[in-house]
């Protein structure tokens, strides 16, 4: 029996914003998400009504995704590094900013952490990259980003770790260009 | 900083990630609720991991891609078929 189509209609949004982390080209994006549909229209009889079509979805796009890679490698990826032990609010409580008597919020509108998360996160390698989004934007549990990837538990874990670590390493380079600020009026 | 700190610690972003048992919830929690510097650090992260979900939620799909999806879930199961 056909399983109903529409169902999977509504993750377009989430299969959109990933697809443009993963491309990094809104072209690209479109593209990737359109080709996951026709795959997924292709071989709906495959998916177990009653399991989680979000994920199902997604195990499509990121083996597209791969493939394409593959295909026609991205010269502009960044390689694969090794983790670097490093924490915003460690780097802040070093340096003597009052942590303690701010909140999260305060701490990253003053430094200006949420500019760019994007391009952060873009700036990560890949196989970090896939994790971060995966769990942290699509709030997919450990196991589901496992099944989708075709990784262990624990691989999910570390890269996951390395590449939280890495991201806030990023946003703290960020930070400390100067910025241009608006003048102060009335100040002489 | 201390066994109990540095245990929670390192289990803090499974912890974030609701992943860990139903015990480990409770000595975690237990230790959070009892030592300041620790649930500090947890807010943080928490709150770094719900940015990074705020700003790439901005992203939807064009219209005209939601427009294509939507058709191909009206499509009659038969013609995409016979095309592939
Ligand atoms: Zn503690």
């Amino acid at each position: 029996m056909d399983s109903d189509f529409s169902l999977f209609e509504r993750h377009v949004d989430a299969l959109y914003r990933s697809a443009l982390r993963l491309t990094r080209k809104p072209e690209d994006a479109e593209d990737l998400v359109q080709e996951t549909y026709l795959r997924a229209y292709r071989y709906r009889n495959r998916f177990k009504p009653g399991t989680n079509e979000k994920a199902w979805l997604f195990t499509i796009m990121t083996n597209v995704f791969r493939n394409r890679l593959r295909q026609r490698p991205a010269p502009t990826e960044p390689l694969d590094q090794p983790g670097t032990d490093f924490s915003i609010y460690d780097q802040l409580r070093r340096e003597g900013m009052p942590v303690h008597l701010m909140s999260p919020e305060e701490i990253i509108v003053e430094r200006g952490f949420g500019d760019e998360v994007k391009r952060a996160l873009e700036e990560l390698p890949l196989p970090m990259r896939m994790v971060v989004v995966l769990v942290d934007v699509e709030d997919f549990s450990y196991k589901e980003v496992a099944s989708i990837l075709g990784i262990k538990i624990g691989t999910v874990m570390s890269r996951l770790h390395r590449g939280r670590q890495a991201l806030q390493k990023k946003l703290w380079e960020y930070s400390g260009r100067p910025k241009a600020r608006p003048v102060a009026v009335g100040a002489h | 900083m201390g066994d109990h700190c540095e245990q929670t610690m390192r289990k803090l972003s499974v912890y974030i990630d609701r992943e860990l048992s139903d015990a480990e919830v409770r000595s975690v929690k237990a230790h959070l609720d009892d030592c300041p510097p620790c649930e500090k650090v947890f807010d943080f992260q928490a709150e770094m991991k719900r940015l990074v979900r705020k700003e790439c939620c901005t992203d939807d799909a064009p219209a005209r891609l939601r427009d294509w999806v939507r058709q191909l879930a009206a499509e009659k199961p038969s013609a995409r078929d016979r095309e592939a």
